[in-house]
Parts: C-alpha cells; sequence; structure tokens
C-alpha cells in the first residue's frame, strides 16, 4: 500500500533476527514489546536531521564534560568519547522487581560469605566451598583474619553484570565486589537522554536515579567508626591517568567529599590524615578506588605509589572505615563464582532467584577436558581478570589464539573457568549510517549496603557496538545507554 | 585545603596566565615586524630569536632548528609538545592540574579550559600564517573567558587565593620578560636605523599589555621608553603592570596566612612584602640607573623565590621524604634552577606513576 509518506521510517529496516537472539524490543513473532511501543513510534517520526541534532546534543555533552577515556597504550593525547547510544533500554516493573530480589538476596549471602571467610570459615570446614580455593586466592587477605568491619559489612558497593540469554531469563555474569566503576556513566546517560529527547520521558513513568550519590554518601556515613556524628570522608583515587578518574572526581563532587590521592594521605599512630596547607585533618571514612594490591605499601605490593603507608594498620585497628573492606576480592573470583548458588543455599536456605550461567572449572579434571574439547564453542576467562582482559571468546578465535590458551589452561588450572558462549540479548543501536542495528548488551545494576542493601532503579546498560562483537567492555570497544526502569 | 589541590590550583592558573602572554608575545611581534618592515631593512632573524631568549629556551630550540625565523619560532612557542612552555604545553599542563582538582572548581571552568585545549590541539598549524591574529585572539578571549569564569563562579576561599596568587605571580614574571625582550628589541632598531624610533613601536610594546589606551589615559600621548617602562612595571592601577601583580600577589599570599601587614607568619610573605616596599620606593630614574635588563632581571629572581617559599610553605608536605623515590616516584616539585633566569615549571608523572593508576579498573 502506498502512503503519502515515501520516506522509510527508521525502524522499517530493522533486522531483530529473532530467530538467533533475544530481542529487547521486539518479540518472537517481529511484533514490538509493549513497554516499546512509544518509543518506536517516536523514533519512526524523527527525519535525518532531527537524529544529527540528537546526535550533536550528545558529542557536545560528552566532549566538553571531558567524559573522555584515554586508549591504553595509544599515543599522547588520544582520547575518546565513551560510546554513547541515544535508544534507550527499557525495564519493566515487574522485571526489575525479579532482578531487584536477586541481587538483594546474593549481596546478603555473599557479604555473610565473606564475614565468615574472615572469622571462622564454618562454610570451608562444612566443605560446601573446597578450602584450597579460598585459601589459594590472590585475593584472599589472610592478614584479616578476625577483622570486624563496622557493620559487619564488606561489600558496600557492588556492580553486579547481568545478561539475558537467548531466552531473556536473567543470568549474573560476574559479581564485581571490589572497586565497582561505571556508576557515572549511569548518571550522565540519564542526564544527556533527558536533554536530547525530553518528550520522550513525558511519555514514560522512568525511575529516578539521581539520588544515587546521596545513597552512596549515607553508607559511607553509616560505616564511620562508632559514635562519630560528622565523619570526615573522603574519595581515594589512584589518580588523573586512571580511566575512572572523571567518575572519582564526578563521584566526589555530587557527594561533597574531597578527592584525594594516596600522597596527600599520611598515617601517624594508627590514624588517617590529609595533608592540607594548614597541617593535617583526620580522615575517618575511605571510599577507595585503588585495588587492594596497592592499598598500602608496607603489606601488600611494595612498589606502590598510589597507597598510603600504614592505612592498613589504621584500619585494623578501626581508626578509619573502607568501603569496600579490604579482601572482597576473593569472593568475586571466578572460579568462586561457580558456587554462589551453594552459597546462598548454606548462609539463606534458599534456591538463587537469579541464576548463574554454567561454569566449567578448569581445575576439575572432567571439566578440564571438556574445556579443551570445545575451547571453539567456550568463553573461557582468567579467573582474577576484570575489564575483558585475558578472555578468549571460542566462536571468534583464530586457532593460534585457542592454542595459546590451552597452553596456559593446562599450566594454570586454578586461574581459569569456561562458560558457554551466551547470545547476550539484543538491542537496537543507533548506527553512524542513520540505521538501526541489533547489538548486544548486558546490565550492570549498583547495589549499596550499609545498614541495609538498596539498589537504585537502573544501571548501566552497556552495548557492544562493533557489530556481531559479545564484548561490552568499554576498553574493547563497548559503548552504553541510558536504561529505564520503569514505574508498576 | 589539600596541599596538592592547592598547587594544583596555583599551578592551573600560572599556565593558563602563561600561555596568554606568550600569545601576546608572539602576536605583537608579528604586528611589530610588519611596522619594522616599512621603516628599516630588517633581518627577521634578529626580531624572533629574543622571543626564545625571553622564554630561557634556547637549547631546546636549538636542538630543532637551525634558524630563527616567523614559523619556527612561532610554531615552537605555540604547538612544540616538547617545549614545556609552549602556549599548547601550558594548556595541557593546565588542564592536568585542572583535572586534578576537578571536583572543587565549577564544571564551566573544566569545560572552558577543556574546549582551550581541544581548540589547541586540533588546530591546523597553518593558521599561524595564515591568520595569526584572530588565532591569538582566541587564545587571549579563552583564557580572559577562564578567568571570568572563575570569578563568577569560584567560592572566595583559600583555592581562591592560590589561583589569585599564581596569576599574578606569573604576571609580574611575563610582563618583566616582555619589557625585558621589546626595550632590547627596539633599541637594537633603534641603532641599527638612521631613522629615530617612532611611536609606533611603542605602541606595540602597550599593546602587547593591552595597555596603550591606559596608558594615553595617563600620560596623553608621550610616548617614550621611560615612560612605558615606567608605566608597566611601577604603575599602581595597571592591571598587568608589574607594581600592581606584586600588590595582589602579596593580598592574595597575605590573605592565605591570615598575616597582617608588618607582621608576616612565613618566608612567602615575608618576600613578598620586602619585593612590594622596594616597589612602592622605587622611580624610574632608579631603575635606569642600575640598567633596565639588570633590574628586570634581578626582580624576576626575587619573583622566583616567592614561588620557592609558596612551596615550601603550603606544598612541600607531600614531598617524598626519600631521596630514592623521589627518583622513582612522582616528581612533583616544581624545578627551580635557582640561577633566576629559567622559568619555574611544574614536573609531571612519572612513567611508572602513570601506569599503575591505569592497572586499577573492574
Amino acid at each position: 500500500m502506498l502512503t503519502h509518506d515515501h520516506r522509510l521510517r527508521l525502524f522499517d529496516q530493522y533486522d531483530p533476527q529473532i530467530s538467533r537472539f533475544f530481542d529487547e524490543m521486539f518479540n518472537l513473532d517481529g511484533m514490538v514489546r509493549e513497554h516499546y511501543r512509544t518509543l518506536l513510534s517516536r523514533f519512526n517520526n524523527l527525519n535525518d536531521a532531527d537524529l544529527e541534532a540528537c546526535k550533536q546534543i550528545v558529542n557536545v555533552f560528552f566532549l566538553n564534560q571531558g567524559i573522555t577515556f584515554t586508549v591504553y597504550g595509544a599515543d599522547e593525547g588520544v582520547e575518546r568519547i565513551f560510546p554513547f547510544d541515544i535508544v534507550p533500554r527499557i525495564v519493566p516493573a515487574t522485571e526489575w522487581g525479579l532482578v531487584e530480589r536477586g541481587l538483594t538476596q546474593r549481596i546478603t549471602a555473599l557479604n555473610l560469605f565473606l564475614h565468615d571467610l574472615y572469622h571462622d570459615q564454618k562454610i570451608l570446614k562444612d566443605k560446601v566451598v573446597p578450602a584450597e580455593l579460598v585459601l589459594g586466592s590472590r585475593h584472599f587477605r589472610r592478614e584479616f583474619m578476625g577483622v570486624n568491619p563496622p557493620l559487619g559489612v564488606y561489600i558496600h558497593i557492588t556492580g553486579t553484570d547481568i545478561i539475558r540469554d537467548g531466552q531473556g531469563n536473567y543470568m549474573v555474569l560476574e559479581d564485581n565486589l571490589r572497586c565497582p566503576s561505571g556508576v557515572s556513566y549511569m548518571l550522565q546517560n540519564r542526564q544527556v537522554m533527558k536533554r536530547a529527547f525530553p518528550r520522550l520521558f513525558a511519555d514514560y513513568r522512568v525511575r529516578p536515579i539521581e539520588d544515587y550519590p546521596q545513597e552512596l554518601s549515607r553508607v559511607l556515613q553509616e560505616i564511620a567508626p562508632a559514635g562519630l556524628e560528622d565523619p570526615s570522608i573522603v574519595l581515594l583515587t589512584p589518580g588523573i591517568f586512571n580511566s575512572a578518574y572523571f567518575e572519582h572526581s564526578f563521584l566526589a563532587r555530587q557527594m561533597g567529599i574531597e578527592l584525594v590521592e594516596g600522597h596527600d594521605l599520611v598515617v601517624s599512630d594508627n590514624k588517617v590524615f590529609a595533608r592540607t596547607t594548614r597541617g593535617l585533618k583526620r580522615v575517618d571514612v575511605i571510599y577507595r578506588r585503588v585495588d587492594d594490591d596497592f592499598l598500602d605499601p608496607l603489606v601488600f605490593r611494595s612498589d606502590s605509589m598510589l597507597g598510603v603507608a600504614g592505612l592498613v594498620n589504621a584500619y585494623r585497628a578501626g581508626n578509619v572505615a573502607l568501603a569496600n573492606a579490604v579482601g572482597t576480592g576473593v569472593a568475586d573470583d571466578k572460579v568462586i563464582y561457580s558456587f554462589i548458588p551453594k552459597i546462598i543455599k548454606y548462609y539463606l536456605g534458599e534456591e538463587a532467584i537469579l541464576p548463574n550461567v554454567p561454569t566449567y572449572l578448569a581445575s576439575e579434571k572432567a571439566d578440564l577436558r571438556y574445556i579443551l574439547d570445545n575451547l571453539d564453542k567456550l568463553v573461557v576467562k582468567a579467573a582474577n581478570e576484570s575489564g575483558g582482559y585475558g578472555m578468549l571468546v571460542g566462536p571468534h578465535s583464530t586457532a593460534e589464539q585457542r592454542e595459546e590458551f590451552a597452553r596456559k589452561v593446562v599450566a594454570e588450572p586454578r586461574n581459569y573457568i569456561a562458560q558457554p558462549t551466551i547470545a547476550l540479548s539484543r538491542h537496537p543501536a543507533f548506527a553512524s549510517d542513520n540505521s538501526f542495528i541489533g547489538c548486544h548488551i548486558d546490565l550492570r545494576p549498583y547495589v549499596l549496603y550499609g545498614k541495609k542493601v538498596s539498589i537504585v532503579p537502573g544501571g548501566l546498560t552497556r552495548v557492544a557496538l562493533k557489530p556481531g562483537s559479545l564484548v561490552v567492555n568499554s576498553s574493547q570497544g563497548g559503548g552504553s545507554k541510558d536504561t529505564w526502569v520503569l514505574y508498576d | 585545603m589539600l596541599s596538592r589541590a592547592a598547587e594544583s590550583l596555583f599551578w592551573m592558573s600560572r599556565y593558563i596566565e602563561r600561555a596568554e602572554n606568550t600569545a601576546r608575545f608572539l602576536d605583537v611581534n608579528f604586528h611589530l615586524l610588519l611596522d619594522l618592515d616599512k621603516i628599516a631593512e630588517v633581518d627577521n632573524g634578529n626580531y624572533w630569536e629574543p622571543l626564545i631568549r625571553v622564554t630561557d629556551d634556547q637549547e631546546r630550540f636549538l636542538a630543532l632548528h637551525s634558524e630563527f625565523n616567523a614559523q619556527t619560532v612561532s610554531d615552537f612557542l605555540v604547538f612544540n609538545r616538547a617545549n614545556p612552555n609552549s602556549i599548547l604545553s601550558c594548556i595541557a599542563i593546565a588542564r592536568e592540574n585542572a583535572r586534578s582538582v576537578i571536583e572543587t572548581i565549577a564544571s564551566e571552568m573544566w569545560e572552558q579550559i577543556n574546549w582551550l585545549y581541544h581548540f589547541l590541539n586540533g588546530a591546523n598549524r597553518e593558521v599561524l600564517q595564515r591568520d595569526p591574529y584572530n588565532f591569538y585572539r582566541e587564545i587571549k578571549n579563552a583564557s580572559h573567558l577562564f578567568q571570568g569564569i572563575t570569578d563568577a563562579t569560584f567560592s572566595r576561599n583559600e583555592g581562591w587565593d592560590f589561583v589569585q596568587a599564581g596569576r599574578y605571580l606569573e604576571r609580574a614574571d611575563n610582563t618583566s620578560r616582555l619589557v625585558d625582550v621589546k626595550y632590547h628589541l627596539l633599541m637594537q632598531a633603534h641603532n641599527a636605523s638612521p631613522e629615530p624610533i617612532d611611536n609606533i613601536q611603542w605602541m606595540a610594546v602597550l599593546k602587547s599589555c593591552s595597555a596603550l589606551e591606559a596608558f594615553r589615559k595617563v600620560y596623553l600621548s608621550r610616548i617614550e621608553p621611560q615612560t612605558v617602562v615606567q608605566y608597566l612595571v611601577l604603575d599602581r592601577e595597571f592591571p598587568r603592570g608589574i607594581y600592581f601583580c606584586v600588590m595582589m600577589l602579596q593580598e592574595s599570599l597575605w590573605q592565605i596566612s591570615g598575616s597582617r601587614r608588618r607582621a608576616y607568619t612565613n618566608n612567602a610573605d615575608r618576600l613578598v612584602g620586602k619585593l612590594e616596599a622596594e616597589l612602592n620606593y622605587t622611580s624610574i630614574e632608579d631603575i635606569f640607573q642600575v640598567g633596565l635588563h639588570t633590574w628586570l632581571e634581578d626582580l624576576q629572581k626575587k619573583l622566583i623565590r616567592i614561588g620557592e617559599q609558596v612551596y615550601q610553605t603550603y606544598f612541600a608536605y607531600h614531598a617524598p621524604a626519600n631521596p630514592d623515590t623521589l627518583v622513582a616516584g612522582r616528581v612533583s616539585n616544581p624545578v627551580y634552577d635557582g640561577v633566576g633566569a629559567g622559568r619555574s615549571v611544574r614536573a609531571v608523572w612519572s612513567e611508572i606513576e602513570r601506569r599503575q593508576q591505569q592497572q586499577q579498573q573492574q
């Protein structure tokens, strides 16, 4: 049928490939899902000029704010904008409810697990988790046995990576319990979307996320050493060359706290002080974005130039609180990950609400055989790496890469796991030629834990913008988009 | 406030001021030459070489170029990243300092300096020959806008005082260098040319400090070497004049320490008070008696010493105590050459620290 509008509408050419992937926007019949209906018609009514204008707003916003990241190893002066995709991801209230319950359960259990590991180690004695896996983990800090962090909380800030499989089931891919980053992108993405598509917000009832910094600030106050009314809180950053430096400064500003580097702090008499133009000033709580290894050259890596000598002793003496606590990395080890459903069962007596991705441990004989025989189908990951480094995506790998990984896995089985290649759900993304293409996405919500667990409704949806790619990390060519959690 | 934050604000401010003054130098030199060409046979090199001399960068320059001319000198002073005093380097370092205190400054300040950096980094180098006037004006305006934004958004706290101190210390130093080089340049031209120097060249000197109009209000049309120097060095009201800058510097430093007049509490206060008093009671005749160049050189040394004392008093806290860590670590102290001729430079981060900073991520 010929209409008076000859122009092809933007989504007419979009191919969700529903036979192969779960598409967030279109159902199995190729029809738009209910909660995306308004979005679809809005975008279909945009012309090329509108879209250019939107892209312009977005680019100027990010470049002017300096929200760029430096490509490691590249020449000086190479800074890129973290790619932002203008099509928002929409999560209906019921789906979010599931994610929220699942994460609360998981974080509660993981915190009990950490407390147990650093105290009685009942779970090891009951042989639910093999002791050698925990005690042999690079991130297990025996220096912290018996130390009681304020409120008994170890993981104040978590950024769990969640994916949806081919059937649209939400699953946990990784628990990031150390210093998860990206929350500033969540906040900035929302801000830029409001600028670029103000009318679209009027069509949807999107839950706000803007109070994240206040929530984080509340948690940091709650964990201050006992009896402190008005604790002095700082954010410890590795420094301006860290790819997340923008985020550190952004959060410090939003919370109204001082941003410090290791050089700015000094420990005297087991108390932590900041060096100011008027002498030393006491510090009570440190939101640290420096890894355990670099935190204190006297206890961990002695060549660290980012840490504070004596910080660990001050912490053990209870004179300063750290968020997150030291030693949480043992619980987000990718080998330990495979035991988390059992860990939830052990501490809470419940089944995991959000399932794991099936995981093969190279340290198990049968699993190792399977991994080596199926390298071309599996995703192999180093247990301790993050950021998409040290990873083999079997179906996209070359024979040499597979050989190299086979050698590594055999040499260090404890350090490797493998998972089936999950066809991550896809979402339309806006391509440079003004068309829409399906890109794989994941979701990183941010979980805060002080006196209780709380989750800001939203998160960072990361997008694998390279066509066909499954890797969403910014260091590997990923981008992000705004995430709208709807009211009931 | 944190010593490091104070130091970063101080250097951020200094480097922006330095970049602006270099743009002024270059802009005026370019126009001066256009004018001079009309009155005498001028060997260009003689008029470009002093720009390198004044910034104490001869060695670095000669390692890269064999000839002083408009193209080599302006490229070296504007875009060369190997020259830490080039405009691009200054803005890059100012931007890194701003970035390291990004949570204490207004986002508009950051956006402005970030914009200037991207403007310079992305500029086509041919612009220096094609349209120098607009290019330098853009840089000057960007610096003014930055200062205006700072003025309109920065809380009047200690950080503000460090920004002011950095700006006026740098400006006093830069104006002294500008007066020095122009004076010699013009005297040289004067000796070489049978014609008397006319007002045009002295006007150019004043223009480089945006001082021409203000000068005329004071001295009407009597543009002579003595009055120009008197104005740029000793005037109490002109905001790019040396004496004015020293007064403002004193004001900021005393604000920081809480000292009152004549009751200094640290060496920075003492030295700036001493210099202010000296300038207060100096006449133009005193200066010419010593010799302008010698007098200005001595002034620059004094300014450098004030900078050293600001560092010792407020920033040195975080200097690594152990000399071994100093070698491997971050050289965060400004490097003073002690001779007085060099310009203080804020050193940057070591390679090891850079790498360690990059490693942290999840």
